[in-house]
């Protein structure tokens, strides 16, 4: 294993995500509305709310109501999102702002342990975040507003995580390469609301054009919705799921040493 | 006394870094510099803005990793051994860059955790800290309340959390007020009589005067000079200064006289022209201009800067 994967298991990254989990449980009540509050205001909005003039979709051959297509879709937008978001913003102001990073590279810390620390932790919240829409969407169950494959809904979580270290060595590499924290809204709106969007979490995508093709093959999250539907309506394992760990994996391997050697030449002036 | 007995007993210099080189953007920033440093001493690192300071430093303090040289921490390589080098250096950056979302106890706690093996007997530990720098009465306050001299206490109190043997300071007081300042020397002073190695940059001449044991000057990335501060000031600036009004009519001839003499242009500073000159020299300058009116001193720090700095 090269020095780029072998400092995700090192201590010096659980000291950084160690840091970022104390600072995150001292402001839980603020910094858990966010996550429990939001899959509740879009699921009533589109799934009851829209999905009241939708009363069913045609997906796959199966008629679905839209809030049970909805549902699955915003697991995997959620892990998405939190996790590209927090390894966006938020590692960098912790970067620049709060010279938190400067802070940790005074020590026995090293710039790969703050990269993997970063991307770590903001995996573990898009995960928890993940877990938490699914409990919403439990309650959702109790009220008989859904009907989903419950047993089946852990399973993803090992899944969501691998997901959301993914979308954070992406958000990473816009950290490294964004000149200032304005600019950050040429990745956000360019990629990334695209992306989250356009890849079957909130309407499904079809197309025989060889562009739709191209796009439907390669891109992980559309993957991971259709993976994860498919898993949470029928209970069926699914090659999706497959393809999506498969892509995740290479996310990771690809882009932890590019952010690290971008991020060593930003904040180090090396490289 | 915070620090273990055996700091005093060891004889090797804590730092001694050799033929460092460092590089950005084909540029070479710093160019064959070394350090030696020995427990309980203070070396000062001086030179004006882009000498090279904070970088040198940050190679010793393995921030950054020199292009060519080497660095050792206690006897231990830091190349070969990053991590065991990283545990004995306690760093204060020029920045503050203690972590904003924890409270001031919390930031040595937090620090701690960053070392490899744990500090002992972290929690009294912690409380003599505080104690010793007068924090512990904002111990469980953010430190944005912090006035400046409290955030550079806090800065220093967090690079000694895990008993290094080590201190790197850079540029410790700037931006602070008189008795700030004063106050900080006084703690840094103390540090060096318990037994810790530390090296310091400044822009401050005082500071550098009344804190360092040795000086190291730096100008373009190289060692120009280095010693006790007289040895530094003799070879770089001379044996005496003369001063003398700028507005006298017999200035344009001491510049005249300079010139022939083969000695620097008289440097401007506010209203007076300094001169710097040997034995020989002053007894030349006062046998030529007897009748006009000069001071002579010995040269300070703040000559040696103001050169470094014209030449730069």
């Amino acid at each position: 294993m090269t020095p780029h994967y072998r400092a995700a298991f090192q201590w010096q990254s659980r000291a950084v995500l160690m840091r970022h989990f104390t600072v995150y449980r001292r402001n839980w009540h603020t910094a858990a509305l966010p996550p429990l509050l939001e899959p509740i205001i879009l699921l009533l909005a589109f799934g009851v709310g829209l999905g009241g003039f939708i009363p069913e979709l045609a997906w796959r051959g199966h008629s679905v109501p839209y809030l049970a297509y909805l549902a699955p879709g915003m697991l995997a937008y959620t892990a998405f999102m939190t996790a590209f978001f927090q390894a966006l913003f938020a590692a960098y102001i912790r970067m620049h702002y709060q010279k938190t990073w400067e802070g940790q590279l005074i020590t026995q810390v090293r710039l790969e342990h703050v990269v993997w620390g970063e991307a770590l932790w903001a995996a573990t919240l898009g995960t928890c975040y993940a877990l938490i829409v699914i409990l919403v969407l439990a309650g959702f169950s109790i009220t008989g507003w859904i009907q989903l494959y419950w047993s089946s809904a852990l399973l993803v979580l090992p899944l969501l995580f691998l997901a959301a270290l993914a979308f954070a060595s992406l958000g990473l590499l816009f950290t490294a390469l964004v000149p200032t924290i304005d600019h950050m809204n040429i990745p956000f709106f360019l990629v990334i609301m695209p992306l989250g969007f356009a890849s079957s979490t909130y309407f499904p995508l079809a197309g025989d054009s060889l562009w739709a093709q191209l796009w439907l093959t390669l891109n992980p999250l559309h993957h991971l919705a259709e993976g994860v539907r498919l898993l949470l309506l029928t209970g069926a394992m699914n090659q999706h799921l497959l393809i999506a760990c498969g892509l995740f994996l290479l996310m990771i391997l690809v882009l932890i040493p590019i952010d690290e050697r971008l991020l060593r030449r930003r904040v180090l002036g090396e490289g | 006394m915070i620090f273990s007995d055996d700091l005093n007993a060891q004889r090797e210099p804590v730092l001694l870094a050799e033929g460092l080189v460092k590089q950005f953007a084909g540029r070479r920033v710093v160019d064959g510099v070394g350090l030696r440093c020995q427990a309980g001493q203070v070396l000062g690192l001086l030179g004006a803005n882009g000498a090279g300071k904070t970088t040198t430093l940050r190679m010793c303090y393995g921030f950054l990793e020199p292009d060519a040289g080497t660095v050792h921490v206690a006897g231990i390589d830091r190349h070969a051994d990053p991590e065991t080098a990283a545990r004995r250096v306690g760093v204060c950056t020029q920045d503050d860059t203690f972590d904003t979302d924890f409270t001031v106890r919390d930031n040595l706690v937090q620090m701690s955790r960053y070392f490899r093996p744990r500090p002992s007997a972290l929690k009294p530990r912690i409380s003599a800290l505080l104690e010793r720098f007068g924090l512990d009465r904002y111990a469980n306050q953010k430190p944005d309340i912090l006035s400046g001299g409290y955030r550079r206490r806090l800065m220093l109190a967090r690079a000694l959390v895990h008993e290094p043997r080590l201190l790197f300071l850079d540029e410790p007081t700037t931006g602070l007020d008189p008795q700030a300042r004063l106050e900080v020397w006084e703690l840094i002073d103390a540090l060096r009589r318990e037994g810790l190695g530390i090296v310091l940059t400044t822009h401050y001449m005082e500071e550098a005067e009344r804190l360092s044991d040795e000086l190291l000057v730096l100008r373009e990335g190289r060692m120009v000079a280095a010693g006790q501060s007289r040895t530094v000031l003799g070879d770089l600036v001379g044996e005496h200064m003369l001063v003398l009004e700028a507005a006298d009519p017999a200035a344009p001839a001491v510049r005249e006289w300079a010139r022939q003499v083969g000695l620097p242009e008289p440097s401007r500073v506010l209203s007076s022209l300094h001169l710097a000159l040997n034995g020989p020299g002053l007894a030349q300058f006062s046998a030529q201009f007897g009748d006009l009116r000069f001071e002579v001193r010995p040269p300070t720090l703040d000559d040696l800067f103001l050169k470094l700095a014209d030449k730069s």
